[in-house]
């Protein structure tokens, strides 16, 4: 809007200026016909008075006079003959000076080609319409220069003023300028636009409020059945109710660990919904992730000795990281209890930290399991797919782990990635962005 | 330890009642909707009210600022929900002594209510 009122402001000056230009031209135009006339006047006289002197020698008086006529004569050719004429005149050749006279007389006629009242006709139409014209140029820039500024800049101006309160979230629906012109048709379009964009995004509001109450209703109804099923066969199998026989005990524990499935399940479908929404708020805080790691190792401890399978933090320099801390040990957990699933007995499965190319912290989790074919990488991260275990086909997820896993990592700011040969095992890694190297000693009191 | 459990779930309270008095020896009184509970935590005498929060008639929040505001020494209000929302959470702890999450675990409830008193401290008498 600057750049238009200013490249107006210009183009104004600019018409002002050759105004000006113009007025001056004719200003010229205006003297240059007013000395000819003055000329043409002098002539006349002189002619005149030649007539009366006859041939005479003229008389000092005269001679002065003539002399006097000569400093207002206008071109300077005509000065030169003036000046051989007097020449003439004060060598007393009568003769000569008639011969003179009458070139002049000749030459005089030539020039002029007006009469007297012509040329005064003349000058004064040079000066009406070179005023006048010089006038009204001026006037109908500078009314131009306001129409403009009042009805295309100041309304542009309001536009993308209105266009600025829209994007942040400041919009009123007032023009200061009613809408019958082009420009007022583009505000009320664009009123009609913004209007439009609020009532779907009130809608989408909505939407995402019905989501959010059907997720938590669901959530309550779900988990209160559950809650009464989980309770009755944990008491019953705690033998509140006497004692049981071992069948009975072992049906019950089947029971008891499918509702915990169930209820896992209905945990992570919320978690993932959350995230998909990015409704999950994240505590940032700097942590020692070697800590982390070490804590994740502890927890999983129990399950890695039931698999028979040995957790290892691979050279655990001391690093901290700006995460949330239960969400990434609940990625790690996740990378962790996948690799013990998939190892075999007596295999290895350790953590390392590793300094990407682009300073981010990678963290991989590798095991020696059966490795995954370049089919299944590719959808292991989407909800509910599972690759199953061929080692112990009774363990069983929710299919969620990694979708969740991803999800945690990407609000991050991190990637979440696999790698794998089959055979020879797989790799899960994650990245962080915003880490820094630790204080050592730290790691000692971890370890 | 005399308790007031305040559960619309007749399953629900149920188990949570014969949790509470087989597992951790406490007396327990049942009530199933929030105009209950407050009249029973206001007329009878109890060490400890525990609050569901979604209940018929009055909510558990409702219960427990109405309990607090009638009662001339309240006793520690501990709320039972399957509500997981941060904000939700930062109004139970606000009102009561804290909150207990559903599904819970009726091997654990009693040493749940436990730790959550004893983490209250000197202000439970």
């Amino acid at each position: 809007m600057t750049s238009i009122q200013s490249r107006l402001f210009v183009l104004c000056s600019l018409f002002v200026v050759a105004t000006m230009g113009i007025g001056y031209l004719a200003n010229q135009a205006f003297s240059d016909l007013r000395l000819r006339r003055m000329h043409m006047d002098i002539s006349h006289d002189i002619s005149y008075r030649l007539q009366d002197l006859g041939g005479i020698k003229p008389s000092s008086d005269e001679f002065r006079k003539l002399q006097g006529y000569r400093a207002q004569l206008w071109p300077p050719r005509r000065m030169e003959e003036f000046s051989n004429l007097l020449q003439s005149l004060s060598d007393g050749n009568s003769r000569l000076v008639k011969q003179r006279h009458i070139v002049v007389l000749k030459n005089e006629l030539e020039f002029q080609r007006f009469t007297r009242q012509e040329m005064i006709h003349l000058e004064h139409q040079v000066l009406y319409f070179g005023s006048i014209s010089a006038l009204l140029l001026l006037v109908g820039t500078l009314s131009l220069y306001y129409f403009l500024r009042r009805s295309v800049v100041r309304p542009m101006h309001d536009l993308s003023r209105k266009m600025v309160d829209f994007l942040h979230d400041r919009y009123t629906y007032q023009f200061s300028v009613p809408a019958h012109d082009e420009i007022g048709q583009m505000q009320s379009t664009f009123n009609s636009l913004a209007q439009r964009v609020i009532s779907n995004m009130e809608q989408l509001r909505t939407l995402d409020q019905a989501k959010s109450d059907f997720l938590s209703i669901a959530s309550h109804e779900l988990r209160t059945p559950l809650t009464s099923i989980k309770g009755s066969l944990s008491l019953m199998r705690s033998g509140v109710a006497g004692n049981l026989d071992p069948l009975a005990e072992n049906l019950l524990g089947i029971a008891e660990s499918e509702t915990d499935r169930l209820i896992r399940l209905i945990n992570d479908i919320l978690d993932l919904a959350k995230i998909e929404a990015r409704k999950l708020p994240l505590k940032r805080e700097w942590t020692s992730l070697t800590d982390l790691i070490q804590v994740s190792l502890d927890s999983l401890q129990g399950l890695a000795q039931q698999a028979n399978v040995k957790l290892e933090l691979h050279d655990p320099a001391p690093i901290e990281a700006h995460i949330d801390r239960d969400r990434i040990q609940q990625v790690l957990t996740n990378f962790l209890s996948n690799a013990i699933k998939f190892s075999p007995a007596g295999a290895p499965v350790t953590v390392h930290c590793e300094v990407t190319p682009d300073n981010e912290l990678r963290i991989e989790v590798r095991d020696q399991g059966q490795g995954i074919s370049p089919e299944d990488q590719e959808m292991l991260f989407q909800k509910f797919r599972q690759v199953t275990s061929t080692k112990n086909p009774l363990v069983k997820g929710t299919g969620l782990g990694l979708a969740i896993a991803k999800g945690l990592v990407e609000e991050h700011g991190g990637l979440v990635g696999v790698r794998s040969v089959p055979g020879e095992g797989s790799v899960f890694f994650f990245t962080l962005v915003e880490w820094k190297y630790g204080r050592p000693g730290r790691m000692e009191v971890a370890a | 330890m005399h308790i007031l459990l305040a559960e619309d779930d007749l399953h629900i309270s149920v188990i949570a009642k014969l949790s509470l008095e087989k597992l951790g020896g406490f007396e327990v009184t049942v009530v199933h909707d929030g105009e209950q509970a407050l009249a029973a935590a206001l007329t009878e005498k109890f060490d400890l009210v525990l609050l569901d929060e979604m209940m018929p008639k009055m909510n558990g929040l409702r219960v427990c600022q109405e309990y607090k505001s009638q009662s001339a020494h309240p006793k520690p209000v501990i709320f039972l929900s399957a509500k997981s929302q941060e904000s939700d959470l930062e109004l139970f702890r606000m009102h009561g002594v804290g909150f207990i999450a559903k599904p819970f675990d009726p091997m654990l409830l009693a040493k749940q209510i436990l730790d959550l008193l004893s983490l209250q401290g000197p202000k439970v008498v």
